[in-house]
């Protein structure tokens, strides 16, 4: 089988994305068994401090694996195409943090529920990590 | 979004008649990695005008030996 060749912020992308899908899944997972509708759970404040210590120190671990195994390409700045890349894709990301905030927003004039406000904005912030990581991906592979 | 621009290019085949250079070491010539130099042979980018002349330089001819315009 092979791998398709992956340039040091591709990898880099892939893996933080393939992270906060898996912390996405698990926080849906932890919250979803309460209704969504009635008795929302209230915010869980140790699943958030765990949700951020494992996304700090995941990315941690992701970005020191890669630059050992790939020091020179680590060391190296990004060039003219991956800054590119990287704006639009932290753009594009925003605009997916912005509308998944305004829906939670708009939820909560509709049903005052402060809890699901909470969730929807941290559902948001993870979602849009995901989606900037997909972007960086698609935009390295498919160009402009 | 995708759509390939109409710039073509000989970077290939310059690279290929200098010695068989490689992307990584064009990339390294002129200050890019060696994935923009395949997203440039495959014309999936088109490099800022300063790489542009970098590459030019670096196989010693002139920018529209290397770069052109493709006509739709």
């Amino acid at each position: 089988m092979r791998f398709p060749d992956l340039s040091f912020r591709e990898a880099s992308a892939l893996a933080i994305g393939l992270l906060f899908l898996l912390l996405t899944a698990a926080y849906l997972v932890q919250v979803q068994p309460i209704s969504w509708r009635s008795g929302v759970a209230p915010p869980a404040t140790g699943l958030a401090i765990r949700l951020a210590l494992v996304s700090i120190v995941g990315s941690i671990i992701i970005q020191s694996v890669l630059a050992v195994r790939r020091p020179a390409e680590a060391e190296t700045p990004a060039d003219e195409r991956e800054r590119q890349v990287l704006a639009r894709a932290g753009n594009w990301s925003g605009l997916v943090l912005g509308a998944g905030c305004i829906m939670a927003l708009g939820n909560y004039l509709l049903h005052a529920n402060g809890n699901l406000l909470f969730h929807g904005i941290l559902l948001s912030l993870l979602v849009a990590t995901v989606a900037e990581s997909g972007f960086q991906l698609w935009l390295f592979r498919r160009g402009h | 979004m995708g759509k390939r621009p109409p710039i073509t290019n000989r970077v290939k085949a310059l690279r290929e008649a200098h010695g068989g250079m490689t992307q990584a070491e064009l990339g390294a010539a002129v200050g890019v990695t060696r994935h923009t130099i395949i997203a440039i042979e495959q014309g999936h980018y088109s490099p800022s005008l300063e790489t542009a002349f970098r590459i030019a330089r670096r196989f010693g001819v002139g920018l529209e030996d290397v770069f052109g315009w493709e006509e739709t």
